[in-house]
């Protein structure tokens, strides 16, 4: 049994007029309560995590050499913004590659236009719909050599998978668990996935994923997107962008 | 109390409640979208449409962490009580938050992608079987599904159609809803919080709640220790003229012995509204009245005054000197029990 309590309690009825004796007890509850939601609601705010330097801008147009395996790749003969030799990765608007467009292209020169993403080492054209926003160029008299790739050895990462797109800075923030299902419908998409390494390799913190016959890997990675993991596998550097060709089976969370 | 459905049954104490909680919950959302957002340290700004997510989200989380935490502080001081009254809009408007935090993500992580933004809710992340990276999406979609529910059956026409036991039985399903909702955040925005600061804000929320219901468990009536058919309430003189003290008669029933003046007069502890404790309550115009929605019944009958046709159980008592003992047996709600004279030392 439990005591029947002060029997000079004021007794709330809610239909009835507050008890005066309970009003200040109210107030007081009701003044915390707003200022327990603006208080919490500032730090939560406040202490959101960097989403990195990863930004988007205006329309870009490059001239180059389009690669198909494992990703859509540009390597850029003539730009405004960026200098020759440059590797662009290519995307499509929103979550779309641009595979279907790229394919019956692949070592062919072509004008590539779209919205840029550029964070740290990775540089990323998000094509326009349609032949503007990628198309070949007619009556180019050679088509560039593309720099034969460069073998870098056997390496054991540990790193984060993203979709290069948002962690480029298409999302901010374009990384981590909460982003994870974004990341993945992306790479469905046909959007290239990068390894965001720990460590710099030749000097480098983002590589290129490939399988380890240098074709797409896509499949292979949803389920470790978005963690930290480890993984082995070849790199190899084509012009001034690393190829992690990785053993899919040597994925593990990272510990 | 009512002879009819309405929508909303609306009085004084109502539009304050509301007004409170309205003022609460868009302070939090400007606060959150303006203020603190503004003074975030980042390089390049969050998107704005995945910081409205997050404010959202995280205030729907801390909307229903009070709202769990209002019951069991209702327990432990009766002040709180208010706080309970009108906890349905805190519950509808939680859900309303909640939804709104949905939206936004179904419009923003899972748009714009070859896959419709439903079916990719669903498949864009299928690793059930990891614990890092599982997909906590599923986990915030049935949280909200479950209030969903109790919102659309927070209402006196679901309560009194499904019955009180029922209602109550389904309305606790907040519990699991709060347990998915705790894992959804864990799983997910937790993961990549850089500052311990929301750790500790959200860690705190869920160690409040635990520790107040832990603390208002240990508050309750203890089992009556014998098997015979009458259960020792208590001493007369302990309870003051218009409050009731509960004891619990069966794991499941308890029975709250109320004086009126010089009688005593027992009924069940469970208003038959929503289960409010009777025993908290009080006898106000001669009516006993519950603390949670001002539910009244007669003490010897346990009727509620015409035209209301609410009904709990009586029970019968007797005294053995001044010890009340109260009858394991319910009688039918609504059963005239005469009531009982208080000793002559006590009145």
């Amino acid at each position: 049994m439990n005591d029947a309590g002060d029997r000079s309690e004021p007794f709330f009825i809610g239909w009835a007029k507050a008890p005066t004796g309970l009003r200040p007890f109210l107030i007081g509850v009701g003044l915390c309560l707003v200022v327990l939601f603006g208080g919490v609601g500032f730090i939560a705010a406040a202490t959101q995590a960097d989403p990195g330097s990863g930004r988007g801008g205006r329309g870009e147009t490059a001239i180059g050499v389009l690669t198909y395996d494992p990703y859509p790749l540009l390597y850029v003969t003539e730009s405004e913004r960026y200098p020759t030799g440059h590797t662009l990765l290519l995307s499509g608007n929103a979550k779309f590659g641009v595979q279907d467009r790229a394919s019956a292209l692949d070592g062919r020169l072509v004008q590539v236009s779209g919205g840029p993403v550029a964070r740290g080492d990775l540089d990323m054209l998000r094509l326009r719909n349609g032949p503007d926003g990628l198309s070949l160029v007619e009556g180019a008299p050679a088509t560039p050599e593309v720099p034969e790739p460069v073998p870098l050895g056997r390496w054991r990462l540990t790193g984060e998978i993203c979709d290069g797109q948002c962690y480029g800075g298409a999302m901010r923030p374009g990384t981590g668990l909460a982003h994870r299902a974004c990341a993945n419908l992306c790479l469905i998409g046909g959007v290239p996935p990068v390894f965001v390494s720990t460590q710099a390799v030749a000097g480098e913190e983002f590589l290129l994923l490939a399988d380890a016959e240098g074709g797409p890997v896509t499949d292979a990675v949803l389920d470790h997107v978005a963690m930290l993991v480890d993984v082995e596998g070849e790199v190899e550097r084509r012009g001034d962008l690393l190829v992690f060709r990785i053993d899919p089976a040597s994925l593990q969370v990272a510990p | 109390m009512s002879v009819k459905y309405v929508p909303v049954q609306w009085n004084p104490n109502k539009y304050v409640y509301d007004a409170v909680l309205l003022a609460s919950v868009v302070l939090y959302i400007f606060v959150f979208l303006e203020l603190g957002t503004a003074a975030a340290d980042v390089t390049q700004p969050i998107n704005g449409a995945i910081v409205r997510m997050r404010a959202f989200g995280s205030c729907a989380f801390l909307m229903l962490s009070v709202i769990l935490a209002i019951g069991p502080l209702a327990r432990l001081d009766r002040r709180f009580l208010p706080l309970l009254y009108n906890r349905r809009h805190f519950g509808v408007m939680t859900f309303a938050v909640a939804l709104t935090h949905a939206v936004y993500v179904l419009g923003w992580y899972f748009a714009f992608s070859p896959t419709d933004p439903l079916v990719a809710l669903l498949t864009a992340n299928t690793a059930y079987g990891q614990v890092l990276g599982f997909p906590f999406e599923v986990l915030g979609i049935a949280a909200l599904l479950v209030l969903a529910i109790l919102a659309a059956t927070s209402h006196d026409f679901w309560l009194s159609f499904l019955s009180p036991p029922l209602w109550k039985a389904l309305h606790l399903l907040i519990y699991p809803a709060y347990a998915a909702a705790v894992a959804h955040v864990a799983l997910g925005y937790l993961q990549d919080a850089t500052n311990p600061a929301f750790a500790l804000l959200f860690g705190g929320a869920v160690l409040t709640v635990g520790a107040l219901h832990l603390a208002a468990w240990l508050r309750a009536p203890a089992e009556p220790t014998t098997a015979d058919d009458w259960v020792m309430a208590g001493d007369a003189g302990d309870i003051p003229d218009g409050r009731a003290i509960v004891v619990r008669i069966s794991p499941t029933e308890r029975a709250a012995v109320f004086r009126n003046g010089r009688t005593l007069s027992a009924v069940s502890n469970a208003c038959a509204h929503q289960n409010g404790p009777l025993g908290e309550g009080r006898i106000v115009y001669g009516c006993i009245t519950c603390p949670w929605h001002g539910f009244q019944y007669r003490p010897e009958d346990g009727c509620s005054p015409a035209p209301f046709t609410e009904k709990v159980p009586t029970y019968d008592l007797k005294l053995e000197g001044r010890t009340v003992l109260v009858r394991r047996t319910a009688h039918p709600p609504g059963t005239r029990v005469e009531p009982t004279p208080l000793p002559e030392d006590v009145a």
